[in-house]
C-alpha cells in the first residue's frame, strides 16, 4: 500500500471541514481501504465524533519528534479499517513544534511516511488558518479538499487557497503540488444565491470544482449528538447521499500518478 | 498494526445476559450480530496442510484456506462442488488457493475429515463513552456425524482488540474469565473438532521414533521398534486398498520393509524357526505390492520422463500410457487380493506373537535378547557400513546394473538402522549428518535404478503398445526414450564414484568406528 493523503482544508472556519473529513473517511474504510483520520485541530472535533478521548501521550511536541512512535499513538474507531490518531490541546502549539526543525514545512510528510504503507487513504483534518501547519499540510497532502460556502466571500477566500497552495508547490519540496479539489458545502438550495454563487464558482474553476456538493442539513448537524458519521446513522439522507456523491467524486478525479 | 484476536475457551455459558452481567457496568456489551456456519474440514492422511500451520474447509461451495485456528484468511477459491471423495491439487479450482495447497500436498489426497458446524454470536464492548474498545466473536462449535447427530465441542471466546486500546481489552478478560470459566484454548478448533472425530490431528506419518535407551534389553527395544512400524502398516492398509493415493501404498511398503531389515539385522533376538517363517511371509507381503508401487511410480513420474524427448515426439507415447493405465489396474486389484487374504491376515497375527514372545517370552534360545541394545546397534551399523564399502570398492562404471542395486538395498538398511535405532541412541549431530551423506548415495543409486527399472518397463510393454492405434509411433518413441534412459544412466554411474568416495572417506570411516564402537 501507499496511501493517498487527503486533507480538508480551508483558511476559514465552520465551513464542514470536519464533517467532511470523518465522513469521507468513514466511506473509504467502508469500501474496503484500510484508512487513517489524523486531527490535527486541537478543538478534536474529529476525536470527539468517533469517542475517542483527546489525548496525546507525549503532546504534539513528541508526536512531529519521534515519528517511528506515531503507530502508538493510533485508536481504532468503532468502525472496520477506520482509524485515528487523536488531538489534544497540545496541537494549538503545533506550529511551534514544526519550527524546531531545520525544514519545518517538510516535517510532517516525514512523519506520515511510515504511515503510508498501512493505509489506502489518509485523510488529515486541518484547523482553519495559515501557518506554518497548513504549509506542512500543503507539502504532505496529495489533494486538498476544500469545503466552499457558496456565498459571497467565498470566491475570495478560494482565490487565497490556490495561491497559497501554488506557492507551496513552487517552493519547497520540489514536487508537483497538492491538487486542489474543491467541493460546495452547507448548501441551502432555496437561496438564490447560494445557486447563483455555485453556477458562477463552477464556471470559473470548472477544474478544481468537484460537481457533488453537501447540502446544509439537520443530519450532519445531528453527527454530534450521534458521535457517527452521518452514513452510519443516516445512510438514506440527503447528506449522506451528498456524501457518497462526493467521495466518488473525488475518487475518479484524484490525479492518476503518484508522488 | 491491530494484533491478532486472543482465542479462550468458555466452560460457562457466554450470552449477552452473562457477559454483560461479568462486565459489571466497567463495560457495555451489546450484541452486534449472528450467524451459522458449516465447514468440512479437509487435509491429507498425513496432516501436510496443518504442518504448514494451515486449515482447509470447504464452506457454502468455496474453499476457504485459514491459518491454523480457523481465524485468519489465507487464501480462498472459487466456488466448487462439495467434496465427495478425495480430492487432489489437480482437481481444485486454479489461484491462489491451488498454488499453495496444491505446492503442499503434492501427490496426497485431500480428505474430508469431519463436519463442524458453528453458531457465532458477536458483540462489540464499549466504555463510558459508548465506544467500541473491545471486540468479541462467540463461537458455539458442534461436530456433526455422517448420521447428522451434533456433538457439541468447546464454546470459544474470540477477543479481538480494537487499536489502541489493550489495557481495556486486558480488563475485559479479566472481567469476564471467572465468570465465564476462561481458560487458554490449549487447541485449536479443528484439532478439537478432528479428537473429537476419533482421529489423530496431527495425522500418520511414516516417520517412526521410538524412544530407546542404550541399556535396554534389544529384545524389548526391538519389539517397540517393531510395533510402531506395524502401527503404520495397519494405518496404511484401507488407504492402500481403496487406492485413495498412492502414498498409502508407498509407505505401507516403506515399513514392510523396514520391518524386513529389523528381522534381519537383529535375527538373533528371534526364534530362529519362527524368524523363517515371518520373514518369508514379509517377503511375500514386500512381493505382492510391489508391481503395483512400481506401476504407481511410472505413471507418476510419466511426464518427466517423457519430457526426456524432444517436444514434438512427446504426444506419440500415449499409447505407453494408456497400456500403463491397463497394467496398474491389473496390479493394485492382484494386490488388493492378496492384502486381503487369510495369509496377509494370519502373517500379522502370528507376527504380533512373535512381538509377545520379544516381550515377555523365555529367552534362553535367544541369547542376543537381553544384550543392551546400544551395543547390538552399533556393532550393526559398522557391520553394514563396512559391507557397503566393499561392496561400492568393487563397483566401477562398467558394472552391472545387479551391483548397484544390491549396494542401494544395503544403502537401505543402513539407513533404516540408522533412522530407527541410531538417531534414539546416538549424538544426532554425527547420525544426522551421516544419514545426509547415505542420501546423496542412495539418491544416485536410486536414480540408476529408476532408470534401468523404466528401461526394462518400457521393453515389457512393446508388445502391447504396439497393437494399440498411434503403437508404430509410440514404438519409435519408446526406442528414442529407451536411449535416452540408457544415456542417462550411463551418467548416472559416471557420478557414483564421487559420492561413494565421499561416503568412504577417511573421515566418515572414523567417524563411524568412533560412534559406533
Amino acid at each position: 500500500m501507499n496511501a493517498r493523503v487527503l486533507a480538508t482544508y480551508n483558511i476559514k472556519g465552520g465551513v464542514g471541514k470536519t464533517s467532511a473529513a470523518v465522513n469521507l473517511a468513514y466511506l473509504a474504510a467502508r469500501d474496503g481501504h484500510p484508512t487513517l483520520l489524523w486531527d490535527l485541530d486541537p478543538q478534536g472535533a474529529s476525536t470527539f465524533l468517533f469517542r475517542i478521548r483527546p489525548r496525546l501521550k507525549g503532546g504534539a511536541r513528541e508526536l512531529v519528534a519521534l515519528r517511528s512512535r506515531v503507530g502508538e499513538l493510533i485508536k481504532g474507531t468503532d468502525h472496520e479499517r477506520l482509524e485515528l490518531l487523536p488531538a489534544d490541546f497540545s496541537l494549538r502549539h503545533l506550529d511551534l513544534d514544526l519550527d524546531a526543525f531545520k525544514r519545518p514545512a517538510l516535517r510532517l510528510a516525514k512523519v506520515i511516511e511510515p504511515m503510508r504503507a498501512e493505509y489506502d487513504f489518509i485523510f488529515l483534518d486541518c484547523a482553519p488558518s495559515i501557518s506554518l501547519v497548513s504549509e506542512s499540510v500543503f507539502e504532505a497532502a496529495d489533494a486538498l479538499l476544500v469545503p466552499i460556502i457558496p456565498a459571497a466571500l467565498s470566491s475570495r477566500t478560494f482565490e487565497q487557497l490556490e495561491d497559497l497552495a501554488g506557492r507551496s508547490q513552487d517552493g519547497l519540496g520540489g514536487r508537483d503540488g497538492a491538487q486542489v479539489l474543491a467541493f460546495f458545502s452547507m448548501v441551502e438550495v432555496g437561496r438564490p444565491m447560494h445557486r447563483n454563487e455555485m453556477a458562477r464558482l463552477r464556471g470559473a474553476h470548472h477544474l478544481t470544482m468537484l460537481g457533488a456538493g453537501v447540502p446544509d442539513s439537520e443530519d450532519v448537524e445531528r453527527m454530534g449528538e450521534e458521535r457517527d458519521p452521518v452514513g452510519a446513522f443516516a445512510p438514506a439522507s440527503p447528506a449522506a447521499m451528498a456524501y457518497e456523491a462526493l467521495w466518488l467524486d473525488i475518487q475518479r478525479r484524484l490525479r492518476t500518478t503518484r508522488r | 498494526m491491530t494484533a491478532e484476536p486472543i482465542e479462550l475457551i468458555a466452560t460457562q455459558p457466554a450470552t449477552l445476559d452473562s457477559i454483560d452481567r461479568a462486565l459489571d457496568g466497567g463495560f457495555t456489551a451489546q450484541r452486534l450480530d449472528a450467524w451459522e456456519s458449516d465447514h468440512i474440514l479437509l487435509d491429507t492422511f498425513d496432516r501436510l496442510l496443518r504442518s504448514e500451520g494451515w486449515t482447509l474447509a470447504h464452506q457454502y461451495g468455496r474453499l476457504a484456506l485459514s491459518d491454523r485456528r480457523m481465524i485468519i484468511p489465507v487464501a480462498s477459491g472459487p466456488p466448487s462442488g462439495s467434496p465427495s471423495g478425495p480430492l487432489f491439487g489437480r482437481d481444485l479450482p486454479a489461484g491462489d488457493l491451488r498454488q499453495r495447497v496444491a505446492d503442499a500436498i503434492d501427490v496426497r489426497a485431500l480428505l474430508p475429515l469431519g463436519r463442524l458446524h458453528i453458531r457465532t454470536e458477536a458483540y462489540r464492548i464499549t466504555d463510558d463513552l459508548q465506544k467500541t474498545v473491545v471486540r468479541v466473536n462467540v463461537l458455539v462449535p458442534q461436530l456433526i456425524s455422517r448420521g447428522g447427530s451434533a456433538t457439541p465441542l468447546s464454546t470459544r471466546l474470540r477477543i479481538q482488540e480494537v487499536r489502541g486500546y489493550q489495557d481495556e481489552r486486558d480488563e475485559v478478560i479479566a472481567a469476564l474469565s471467572p465468570a465465564l470459566g476462561l481458560g487458554d484454548a490449549d487447541q485449536t478448533l479443528p484439532d478439537e473438532a478432528i479428537l473429537a472425530c476419533g482421529e489423530r490431528p496431527e495425522g500418520f506419518s511414516t516417520k517412526v521414533a521410538v524412544p530407546l535407551d542404550a541399556g535396554d534389553p534389544t529384545g524389548i527395544a526391538v519389539s517397540r521398534v517393531m510395533r510402531a512400524l506395524l502401527e503404520v502398516i495397519e494405518a496404511n492398509l484401507p488407504g492402500t486398498l481403496a487406492d485413495t493415493d498412492s502414498e498409502f501404498l508407498h509407505d505401507y511398503r516403506v515399513s514392510i520393509r523396514r520391518t524386513r531389515a529389523v528381522q534381519r539385522q537383529f535375527k538373533h533376538v528371534f526364534d530362529p524357526e519362527e524368524l523363517k517363517r515371518a520373514r518369508a511371509e514379509f517377503k511375500w507381503l514386500q512381493q505382492s505390492t510391489g508391481d503395483a508401487r512400481d506401476l504407481d511410480v511410472y505413471v507418476l513420474g510419466f511426464d518427466a520422463m517423457r519430457e526426456l524427448l524432444p517436444e514434438e515426439i512427446r504426444p506419440d507415447l500415449e499409447p505407453v500410457l494408456t497400456v500403463l493405465g491397463r497394467r496398474r489396474m491389473v496390479a493394485h486389484s492382484a494386490m488388493g487380493r492378496a492384502l486381503r487374504s487369510e495369509r496377509a491376515r494370519e502373517t500379522f497375527e502370528a507376527w504380533e506373537r512373535i512381538l509377545g514372545v520379544l516381550d515377555h517370552g523365555p529367552d534362553a534360545d535367544r541369547p542376543y535378547s537381553r544384550r543392551p541394545i546400544g551395543e547390538y546397534t552399533s556393532r550393526r551399523i559398522r557391520k553394514v557400513y563396512r559391507r557397503m564399502l566393499d561392496m561400492g570398492r568393487a563397483i566401477d562404471a562398467e558394472s552391472p546394473p545387479e551391483e548397484f542395486h544390491d549396494l542401494r538395498k544395503k544403502g537401505k538398511e543402513l539407513r533404516y538402522l540408522l533412522e530407527l535405532f541410531g538417531q534414539p541412541l546416538h549424538d544426532s549431530s554425527v547420525v544426522k549428518p551421516m544419514i545426509k551423506t547415505l542420501k546423496s548415495l542412495q539418491d544416485v543409486l536410486g536414480h540408476h535404478q529408476d532408470r534401468e527399472v523404466q528401461i526394462a518397463m518400457l521393453r515389457s510393454l512393446a508388445d502391447e503398445v504396439a497393437v494399440l492405434p498411434g503403437g508404430a509411433r509410440a514404438l519409435m518413441a519408446m526406442g528414442m526414450l529407451t536411449c535416452r534412459l540408457e544415456e542417462d544412466a550411463a551418467d548416472t554411474r559416471g557420478r557414483f564414484g564421487k559420492v561413494f568416495e565421499e561416503f568412504a572417506a577417511k573421515d566418515q570411516r572414523r567417524l563411524v568406528k568412533d560412534t559406533f564402537s
